[in-house]
């Protein structure tokens, strides 16, 4: 058999050139303009521009930026926490219990995932408000007197952790299905064998065992969950500000403070980017794709 | 961007035409080449397509048809189409972005701005029929070095809602936007005039023009006072669901809010504060380059009139620049000063005005809402 | 003995399992419950059964443009991520590469930035360059989103694939086109229409990105975020809201049984 290597290395850069140039021109470019204009290296208005560290300065120095990076970092931990949780459970039902439809089941539940966001979070501003679902049912019912709604449920920051947790539950269900599902039974019937219960079985052999499933999922809604401001600012209020709302406030005035806003994108930009090297073994490609 | 051309090199043409004619002499021939020039021209330069409108929601064909009809009867080949501005950043940001209105409806605290920013053109009040009626205090406001960069339309004030069945405030003060008792029952407004209301409660005299300290402690204010926020409105129907459900019992505010409000049954007081309110006007400016600036000053006219003034009162509570306008409830009258041809001034009120330092009262606030 | 679960474990997590989706699909069912009521707030007690919303929403002008708009940019950029995914994967599965580390994470990288970053670093770009913002915009930065997913479906299909059956026709003589043309792309034509669906769902219901780029024109979420902020046109927006739902839950269930029905039937073809 003759095997034509020489010519079919030819072909990788035709193949790969155009992805990795759509990539390199539209991803990577336009952030490196984001770094360059907050270090003011390259300004879109007029007026005296140099290489200078002073947005960054301030962005250090001035209490604001990084105690809302901070609180933002709070509520999105609280939630990925939360979520992974609730969700580790229910992979588990459907990866180890030996139900036959499994896979229809993760379809059911990942299925809400994959329809709109802005409609579900419409759901929640109608269900939470003081008029809406759950305050008029309450008066209804008699639970609580009209006039005394519960106010704290829509525009707060419970409200924007419990839609995105909402938003996200589905999703994360997903990696952790997928380590689950990989893992050999064979270990588990092992260590019964050897004399371990089932809790011991879990705590030894299938937890460790998923924890990359774990860790795949808790980055997949820690991650976007700290750049969110869609959620924030419609179910937030003044209190759920967040610090993604932040940058589209900088950058959606018509005046130019688009260079705060750079220093803060690219801030967020650089911790993502920190997170996703230092636990990229836990967000391989496997972790997402399921049969 | 064809049509602006195109009308360019026939003014142009008109223009050398008439010097054509003045050169050969004779005042016979100036008039008669004059004349037919001129109307041959004028023939050509008509101004088509729909007006671009870029205005605040409520005032299109969203529920502001009232104030256009005349304008869409004698001209229903030139509708207009509206756009709409969130507010002056917004507009400009769309601007920006490539919209090309023809006319636009910044506030007046805005026209120095706008005027100075190369992106409008004064009006020919000439061609305004109804300019004369104008409250004068109001057309002074929209002029800068002597040309009329804006024509006053509605005008009003930014001051406190609030309900009476449930809010007993201490003060006629803009304080009870501060009110630790109302913790989260507070709505403030999405902008840097909340800077501005700091400055006027802590007392300082040109609250518009605050020095470096001044701001810090007018943002210190806010920052300190933000827990009792509930959320800070940018669009009149968020303010609207807000105090309607219940969740907002003190908001900041503009006349046709308190209107609205009443409408839906509800207790509600529209407090002017010792401090002063602020007052503003809503000015028509025209763009720059715009290719209808008959047809603008034409749809300005129909809005100028005292039917779509009267109508304005009735129904938005707003006050119009038209003196010769009456509303037809006289509460409405008596409640918004309406008779008061310098309701809109001192000692009654502060007219907004230019902020010098716009983008830094635009960072603090920035930052206020950041903590 | 079931060494994963016990008796009570199963019951206990399956009754864990129906309170979560009944908890996912209850706010769906209550947007499908006040589609239906004649009061415009959505509140109880309901006030009564109508169609009129949904009657309402047909002849809205600027809904039905939102929604084209949205369907445009969504059918030309999954295109566009589904033929740049085809390059990328068959690069990645069947190629050696030097760096290939470096290059799959490229590729996926899109997935893990925060959409405010990228959105606004596109702004930036398309205002240095001097390009308007318009459709065009959109759609170079809905492929940017959609590739990874595109990836992450193909590569494991073609991973999937036997090469053998690459190996033999190229031994033949088939030239490699040919060979893709008639032996791979069948056989990842279950995995391209998965791609394809996975990229539009994403581009049609994206906000963030398309809220920066997209200039004076809306697309459906843009239109839904502002319809939001004005209660008259609440009842509408919810009746529509009900139909994407149930439309996209169609397709997704549609698309992923399809897609496993085509997989296992050209997997018997395959042997």
């Amino acid at each position: 058999m003759r095997r034509r290597r020489g010519r079919l290395d030819l072909t990788t850069p035709t193949l790969l050139g155009l992805p990795v140039a759509w990539l390199v021109v539209f991803f990577i470019v336009p952030i490196a303009i984001v770094a360059a204009y907050s270090f003011d290296v390259y300004s879109l208005f007029p007026g005296k521009h140099g290489f200078t560290l002073a947005a960054w300065r301030e962005f250090i120095h001035s209490s604001v930026y990084l105690a809302l990076f901070w609180k933002s970092v709070k509520m999105s931990l609280i939630v990925s926490a939360i979520i992974v949780v609730l969700a580790y459970p229910l992979a588990y039902y459907l990866a180890l219990s030996g139900t036959k439809r499994k896979y229809v089941l993760l379809l059911v539940l990942i299925a809400p995932f994959l329809t709109s966001y802005l409609l579900r979070v419409l759901a929640w501003k109608v269900i939470l408000g003081n008029e809406g679902v759950i305050n008029t049912f309450l008066f209804w019912t008699g639970l609580r007197s009209p006039g005394h709604p519960i106010s704290q449920l829509l525009y707060s920051r419970f409200a924007v952790m419990l839609v995105l947790g909402y938003i996200w539950l589905p999703f994360v269900a997903l990696p952790i299905f997928v380590s689950l599902e990989s893992l050999d039974r064979r270990l588990l019937e092992a260590a019964s064998d050897l004399g371990a219960s089932r809790l011991q079985a879990f705590r030894r052999v299938t937890l460790p065992l998923s924890l990359p499933g774990i860790m795949a999922a808790f980055l997949f809604v820690f991650i976007p969950t700290l750049g969110e401001f869609i959620t924030p600012s419609l179910v937030g209020g003044a209190n759920g500000y967040m610090y993604g709302n932040q940058i589209v406030d900088l950058f959606g005035t018509g005046f130019p403070d688009w260079e705060t806003g750079s220093v803060l994108a690219i801030f967020l930009f650089g911790v993502v980017t920190v997170l996703t090297v230092v636990f990229a073994r836990f967000l391989q490609p496997r972790q997402v794709t399921a049969g | 961007m064809t049509e602006g051309e195109e009308l360019f090199e026939r003014r142009i043409s008109r223009e050398d035409l008439l010097k054509l004619a003045a050169a050969a002499g004779g005042a016979g021939l100036l008039a008669g080449r004059a004349g037919a020039a001129n109307a041959a021209l004028e023939r050509l330069a008509k101004e088509t397509g729909r007006l671009q409108v870029l205005d605040w929601a409520g005032y299109g064909n969203d529920g502001g048809q009232a104030m256009f009809a005349q304008y869409v009867k004698t001209h229903p080949l030139n509708k207009p189409k509206f756009t709409y501005m969130g507010n002056e950043a917004d507009a400009l940001a769309k601007i920006h972005a490539g919209l090309k209105p023809d006319l636009f409806r910044p506030y007046v605290g805005w026209v120095k701005y706008f005027a100075t920013s190369g992106l409008v053109q004064p009006w020919d009040t000439k061609l305004i029929s109804n300019f004369k009626n104008l409250n004068p205090f109001m057309v002074k406001a929209g002029q800068y070095q002597g040309k009329q960069y804006g024509i006053p339309d509605d005008w009003g004030f930014d001051a406190i809602l609030y309900r009476s069945d449930k809010v007993k405030p201490k003060a006629k003060s803009w304080s009870l936007l501060f009110d630790e008792r109302y913790k989260g029952k507070i709505a403030w407004f999405d902008d840097i005039e909340m800077l501005t209301i700091a400055g006027l409660y802590l007392g300082f005299k040109n609250t518009w023009n605050q020095t470096d300290d001044q701001l810090k402690r007018s943002q210190k204010l806010l920052i300190s006072k933000k827990h009792l926020v509930r959320t800070n409105w940018s669009s009149e129907t968020d303010l609207w669901q807000l105090f309607g459900s219940g969740e907002v019992w003190i908001a900041y505010a503009w006349p046709n809010d308190w209107v609205q409000m009443k409408k839906k049954g509800l207790k509600v007081v529209y407090m002017h504060p010792k401090e002063k309110p602020i007052a503003w006007v809503g000015m028509f400016m025209l763009l720059k380059g715009s290719s209808r600036p008959n047809l603008s000053h034409a749809y300005v006219d129909a809005w100028s009139s005292a039917k779509s003034a009267k109508w304005l009162e009735d129904n938005y509570g707003y006050g119009h620049a038209n003196t010769v306008a009456r509303p037809s409830s006289s509460d409405l009258l008596r409640a918004l000063q309406l008779t008061n041809p310098r309701a809109v001034t001192e000692p009654n009120a502060y007219l907004d005005r230019d902020i010098p330092r716009r983008a830094l009262y635009a960072k603090m606030w920035e930052q206020v809402k950041a903590s | 003995m079931d060494v994963a679960l016990s008796r009570n474990g199963r019951i206990a997590l399956r009754a864990l399992f129906v309170l979560v989706v009944l908890f996912l699909y209850l706010p769906i069912a209550i947007l499908l419950i006040f589609s239906f009521n004649k009061s415009e707030l959505p509140s109880f007690p309901l006030s009564g059964f109508t169609l009129h919303w949904y009657h309402q929403f047909l002849t809205n002008a600027d809904l039905r443009a939102a929604l084209q708009t949205s369907a445009i940019i969504a059918a030309i950029s999954s295109i566009g991520a589904v033929v740049l995914g085809v390059l990328a994967s068959v690069a990645l599965t069947r190629r050696r590469i030097k760096g290939r580390a470096a290059v799959s994470a490229l590729l996926l990288s899109p997935l893990v930035i925060p959409y405010v970053v990228f959105g606004i670093s596109l702004l930036l770009l398309f205002h240095t360059i001097g390009i308007p913002r318009m459709i065009l915009t959109v759609v170079i930065g809905h492929i940017v989103i959609s590739l990874p997913y595109t990836i992450l479906v193909l590569v494991p299909r073609l991973e999937q694939i036997d090469v053998s059956l690459e190996e033999a026709a190229y031994d033949l003589g088939a030239s490699r086109l040919r060979t893709f043309r008639s032996i791979t792309l069948p056989l990842i034509l279950p995995a391209v229409v998965s791609a394809f669906l996975i990229a539009f769902t994403t581009s049609f219901d994206e906000y963030a990105v398309a809220s920066f780029v997209v200039g004076t024109r809306a697309t459906f979420p843009i239109y839904l975020y502002s319809a939001l902020r004005f209660p008259n046109q609440l009842p509408q927006v919810i009746a529509v809201a009900v139909v994407v739902i149930t439309l996209s839950l169609i397709v997704v269930v549609a698309a992923e049984v399809g897609r496993r029905a085509a997989e296992r039937r050209l997997g018997a073809l395959e042997s």
